[in-house]
């Protein structure tokens, strides 16, 4: 190999010397010859064939890109719709909060669709309309009447019934960060298109592609400005940039883009390329989301669909197109509101404004919405949730590109009462600029299964670690209410009024060690019934009853609860050391509020395709897990936690006869604080705790028990049933816990009780009556 | 000494229902309707709605309506039922056996209606391939059905 290299150099050298000599000497006929006709009509012919070969393939090009042209349109994803009916329990304040997110407009009349006016005491909302899997809804003008914190009456013609259309909260692309939302021409506002051409490309309607007086034009500036600062693109020639070149202004683009917009003019209508204009066109950066097309334009920067925008804000638009970045109306507003009177002044004066309205639209100010108002990506938690869970579904490209309509089941009132909860509560314990402490948030409605809210972080716009998913913490006394379950599945062994001793314990482990919890308060209370190991969450009688009742029987019924990680059967787990995030507890608990039907939690109803044509379903589903019986125990248990037990300083957050239970989790060190509780319509989970993992100093009680109560308190609720199932009955109990007794008696206790668990003693204080059991027994006799 | 017992009670029964059997019939017991949960809700509306695509075919947008029902009306067993029935008629045998189930935790003390519900769930447990589990619900729908025959 060294060899060959070595040899090489020398040959070609010689090689080139020999051909080199003879050129030399004939050096000047052949270049007579390069001039003959012959060889001019030969190259002519050769570049005539290379052009249009050359053309052939450009229009190839042109012709094959527009017509297959699929726009890129993301999913898009929406918040449940806004159910109206009467007696639905909504406050006056949420409704026009609902209609401030979705950016109703006041307009005395309500006269078009995305306006609303306030009268006296009623409102008329003029709705939007919406697809959805039922058919949606049309636009229709409805009035409803609020008071007393709910809606008295609703007139919205046919059956009564009406819908606010679903609120977008975000879109989904994974691959790349390309966004529109695709409107068709007809739907765009004519005076955008009358300002479009009047301010980019007057002679749009005569030319064929390309505008020599507008080149000229340019061409005078560039040689004035001693560089290319003008293009003198026609819409044309801008779309073909847009759609097949890159935005470098180099002299090639320019050479390409001239033939292509003439061979597209040649093939399509004017109103073809405008409406691709309208939607393809540039206008600006959100973070790495590129805003394409009017449509999204008018989302962006107004939160409204382009149908709905006023003048003014149609020139915004049209402003932008001369620079996204140095028009930006939010970053430079000055130089945006000269421009856009500029585009106001200009439709003025070709004949689509008149004076009266140019005068009245450029005194307007921007109108512009804050970046971050709105609700796009106002839930990254719940998006992310929304997104895993389609990820298993739908590959990347079609969740990307074929504009799927996602219906989730996100309560944008639950989901900011969420927010609102956790954020003031951290606020108030760990204040200042080095926050600590943070948080999840997981509200779920238990029946259906439907994640209401879902929060992962203390600053919930910001996207990143999502706690409520991804967190994964020791659940603390979370797990005690599954000891209990346990127990009363049980009934002939068990009962609510059982005693339990609270005293020290000890196990020895396989490998040598002892376990010995300890109570929270170091303190030992004796023999006391199960329902208040529970109330006041007693580690060592919760031990003492878990391996009493059976670690195999606990971790089995964790697992039928819905814990789906494997559950060692190792004696901590009594007391919580397994680990779930928030999400985890919420499916646990789900069937604690349910009285014992599991049912998947889901994020999403419906999936619609662009067209708003059904896709698929995510129905509802529930399977019965836990029998009526030990579930009303267990629940009525619970609720003694909120009643008197270590939640009850949740009473104060609460309307005083609601029935809910709930549970506080502290694990060791103080370094998570959990609460899980419930009433018949919302369950919610509240994790705090350090990212480190590091000791918190926060208990279920203070920590999380207080979001949790304010959040609860903010929801409108409905009351834990308290009418017991079949095979249940109200007993009243001696304090021993073995004799039935009466009221009235002495210490005697009401407990819900399973037939099976009914003592047959009487203390002999008051009669037998109370239960019923007696003559059910005596009954019962005749066939035994 | 307890089988004893038991006799005495037994011709105590006898004695009782002999008193009952010459006292006239009971009125016969108003059919279950959805309105005896529904009555004047909105939710009575999205089963009409409901019940009207079923019948135009369309599943799906049936269900969405009885989903949106159950939001405002949470503890209508006549919304499941309703679930259950169309889970049946579209195959998915074991989602109705669940909703047939929570039907009737919510079910209101209606016998003919329980029997009923418990008869879909034998139709559904049949379905799945649980002979035993199909069994144990018919003999509760007939105890239902027949009063006397109900074990305490």
């Amino acid at each position: 190999m060294a060899k060959k290299t070595n040899k090489t150099p020398a040959r070609s050298r010689g090689q080139a010397q020999r051909k080199k000599s003879p050129s030399r000497k004939k050096s000047a006929a052949p270049r007579r010859r390069w001039f003959s006709w012959a060889f001019v009509a030969k190259l002519s012919l050769v570049l005539l064939v290379i052009g249009a070969a050359g053309l052939a393939y450009l229009d190839a090009m042109v012709r094959e890109r527009f017509d297959s042209h699929v726009w890129q349109l993301p999913a898009r994803v929406y918040a449940r719709p806004v159910e109206l009916y009467e007696g639905r329990v909504l406050s006056r304040e949420d409704m026009l909060k609902l209609l401030d997110l979705m950016r109703y407009r006041r307009d005395a009349a309500a006269s078009t669709p995305g306006s609303f006016a306030v009268q006296g005491s009623s409102l008329l909302i003029h709705t939007r309309g919406f697809k959805d899997s039922d058919g949606g809804e049309t636009p229709k003008r409805i009035r409803i009447s609020l008071s007393g914190g709910q809606i008295r009456n609703l007139d919205a013609g046919g059956d009564g019934l009406a819908r606010l259309e679903p609120l977008q909260i975000g879109s989904i692309h994974p691959q790349h960060a390309e966004d529109r939302v695709l409107v068709p021409l007809e739907k765009v506002p004519p005076l955008l298109v009358d300002m479009l051409v009047a301010t980019e490309d007057q002679s749009f309607y005569e030319h064929h592609g390309i505008s020599l007086r507008g080149l000229a034009r340019a061409m005078v500036a560039n040689v004035k400005a001693g560089g290319l600062v003008q293009g003198g693109s026609t819409l044309t020639q801008q779309l073909v940039k847009n759609f097949w070149l890159t935005s470098e202004r180099t002299l090639s683009r320019k050479l390409l883009e001239m033939p292509m917009a003439i061979l597209l003019e040649l093939h399509y209508s004017k109103q073809e390329i405008l409406e691709a204009y309208l939607n393809e066109v540039y206008l600006g950066q959100d973070g790495a989301r590129a805003i394409h097309g009017m449509g999204l334009g008018a989302q962006f920067l107004f939160g409204r669909p382009l149908e709905e925008l006023e003048p003014h804000q149609l020139a915004t638009l049209v402003a932008l197109l001369k620079g996204p970045s140095w028009y930006d109306p939010r970053r430079r507003p000055e130089r945006a509101m000269e421009r856009r009177n500029t585009v106001l002044r200009v439709a003025m004066e070709e004949g689509a404004l008149s004076k009266a309205d140019f005068d009245k639209y450029s005194a307007r100010p921007l109108e512009v919405v804050p970046r971050g108002a709105s609700a796009l990506y106002a839930f990254p938690a719940f998006i992310d949730l929304v997104r895993r869970q389609l990820a298993r579904d739908y590959p990347p490209e079609v969740l990307s590109d074929e504009g799927l309509n996602i219906h989730s089941t996100l309560d944008v009132l639950a989901q900011l009462a969420s927010e609102g909860a956790l954020q003031e509560h951290l606020n108030n314990r760990d204040p200042g600029e080095k926050q600590k402490l943070n948080g999840a948030v997981v509200v779920v409605a238990p029946a259906q299964g439907d994640v209401l809210a879902l929060v992962s972080n203390r600053n919930s716009r910001e996207a990143g670690f999502n706690r409520a998913l991804d967190a994964q913490r020791p659940m603390g006394s979370l797990a005690k209410p599954a000891v209990v379950l346990a127990a009363v599945r049980e009934p002939k062994q068990w009962s609510l009024a059982s005693l339990v001793e609270d005293g020290p314990i000890q196990v020895k482990l396989p490998n040598g060690d002892v376990w010995a919890p300890q109570n929270f308060d170091k303190q030992a209370h004796g023999a006391m019934p199960m329902v208040d190991v529970l109330a006041q969450s007693r580690n060592q009688a919760t031990a003492r009853l878990g391996l009493d009742v059976g670690l195999d029987k606990v971790a089995k019924t964790m697992e039928t609860l819905g814990v789906t990680r494997k559950v060692p059967q190792y004696p901590s787990i009594l007391l919580g050391s397994l680990a779930l995030t928030p999400f985890e507890v919420a499916m646990m608990y789900q069937p604690l509020a349910t009285g014992g039907f599991s049912t998947r939690l889901r994020s999403i109803t419906d999936v619609l395709d662009k067209e708003g044509k059904p896709l698929a379903r995510y129905p509802v589903s529930t399977d019965e897990v836990v029998e009526a019986g030990p579930a009303f125990l267990t629940q009525w248990a619970m609720q003694q936690v909120v009643e008197k037990g270590t939640a009850r300083s949740a009473r104060a957050y609460l309307p005083k006869d609601l029935k809910v239970a709930g549970k506080t989790g502290t694990s060791d060190d103080f370094r998570d604080a959990w609460f899980a509780g419930f009433s018949a319509n919302h369950l919610a989970v509240v994790w705090v705790g350090r990212d480190d993992n590091a000791g918190a100093g926060i208990t279920g009680s203070s920590g999380a028990l207080p979001v949790w109560a304010r959040l609860m308190g903010k929801l409108p609720q409905r009351s834990l049933s308290q009418t017991p199932p079949n095979g249940v009955e109200w007993v009243w109990m001696n304090p021993d816990g073995q004799r039935v007794s009466a009221e009235g008696c002495g210490d005697a206790r009401r407990f819900p009780m399973m037939e099976a668990s009914i003592p047959e003693d009487t203390d002999g204080c008051g009669s037998v009556k109370q239960s019923g059991k007696g003559i059910k027994k005596w009954f019962k006799g005749l066939f035994d | 000494m307890q089988n004893r017992q038991g006799w005495i009670r037994i011709l105590v029964v006898a004695l009782v229902m002999s008193g009952c059997a010459v006292r006239p019939p009971e009125a016969p017991v108003e059919p279950m309707t959805a309105s005896v949960e529904l009555e004047g809700s909105p939710a009575m509306a999205l089963l009409q709605r409901a019940e009207s695509a079923r019948q135009q075919g369309q599943g799906a947008a049936a269900e969405r309506y009885l989903e949106r029902a159950l939001n405002i009306a949470p503890d209508s067993s006549w919304l499941y039922r309703e679930l259950a029935d169309l889970r049946l008629s579209e195959g998915d045998a074991r989602g109705a056996e669940g909703f047939a189930l929570k039907a009737l935790r919510l079910a209101p003390d209606h016998d003919d209606y329980q029997a009923s519900l418990w008869e879909m769930v034998a139709t559904a447990r049949d379905r799945q391939g649980d002979r035993d589990g199909a069994r144990d619900a018919r003999s509760r729908a007939a105890a239902l059905r027949n009063p006397v025959a109900r074990p305490v």
